[in-house]
């Protein structure tokens, strides 16, 4: 099955590309704005990742 | 100089946004198909059926209504955003949910993400049903 992370992306990827589809109308938009979402919501789940790393210790 | 002509809600409109939203929720992506949005109807249902289904194949938590816990009712809430995807969950998950392992945790967050997510196309499929959303 699925870890965290490969978990993460696959939530990443559905939700990216249901929020392009909800509010973009041109396939183009909703292909942009699939991409930047995507990469944005795994950018930022690593990011607070590593901020929250130094209270593990 | 032009006017635009602004869309008046007719009970009629209603009654179809109410119809796709219906259809919507009971099967994700229907209400979209009723009114035509292919592309959009294939996405919805594809997101909707690989969130419940890896889900309850990850063996994630499927909220009973019975549950007298708050937290629990929501979840049952949220569940239930998935349509025929709940009431088949027994089938999908024979096994029943085990939390005690993070595969099940993960597979509750997905059934519950699924259910929440088909709530925001049902709406869009009533307001497209009634117009109000091009």
């Amino acid at each position: 099955m699925l870890n965290h992370f490969q978990t993460l992306l696959l939530f990443a990827f559905i939700a990216s590309l249901s929020f392009a589809f909800l509010s973009k109308r041109r396939m183009g938009e909703r292909l942009r704005y699939t991409l930047w979402a995507f990469l944005a919501f795994v950018l930022i789940a690593i990011a607070i990742g590593w901020l929250m790393y130094p209270f593990t210790r | 100089m032009s006017e635009e002509k602004k869309h008046v809600t007719t009970m009629a409109d209603t009654g179809r946004g109410a119809a796709a939203a219906a259809a919507a929720w009971i099967v994700p992506g229907l209400g979209h198909a009723i009114l035509k949005r292919w592309a959009s109807a294939a996405v919805y249902f594809l997101s909707v059926s690989v969130l419940a289904i890896l889900g309850m194949a990850m063996r994630g938590n499927v909220f009973p209504f019975s549950s007298a816990d708050p937290f629990d009712r929501l979840g049952f809430f949220a569940d239930l955003g998935t349509g025929a995807f709940y009431f088949l969950s027994k089938t999908f998950e024979a096994a029943g949910p085990d939390v005690s392992h993070a595969a099940g945790v993960y597979g509750t967050m997905l059934i519950a993400t699924a259910g929440v997510l088909n709530m925001l196309f049902i709406l869009e499929a009533f307001d497209i049903g009634r117009k109000t959303k091009p």
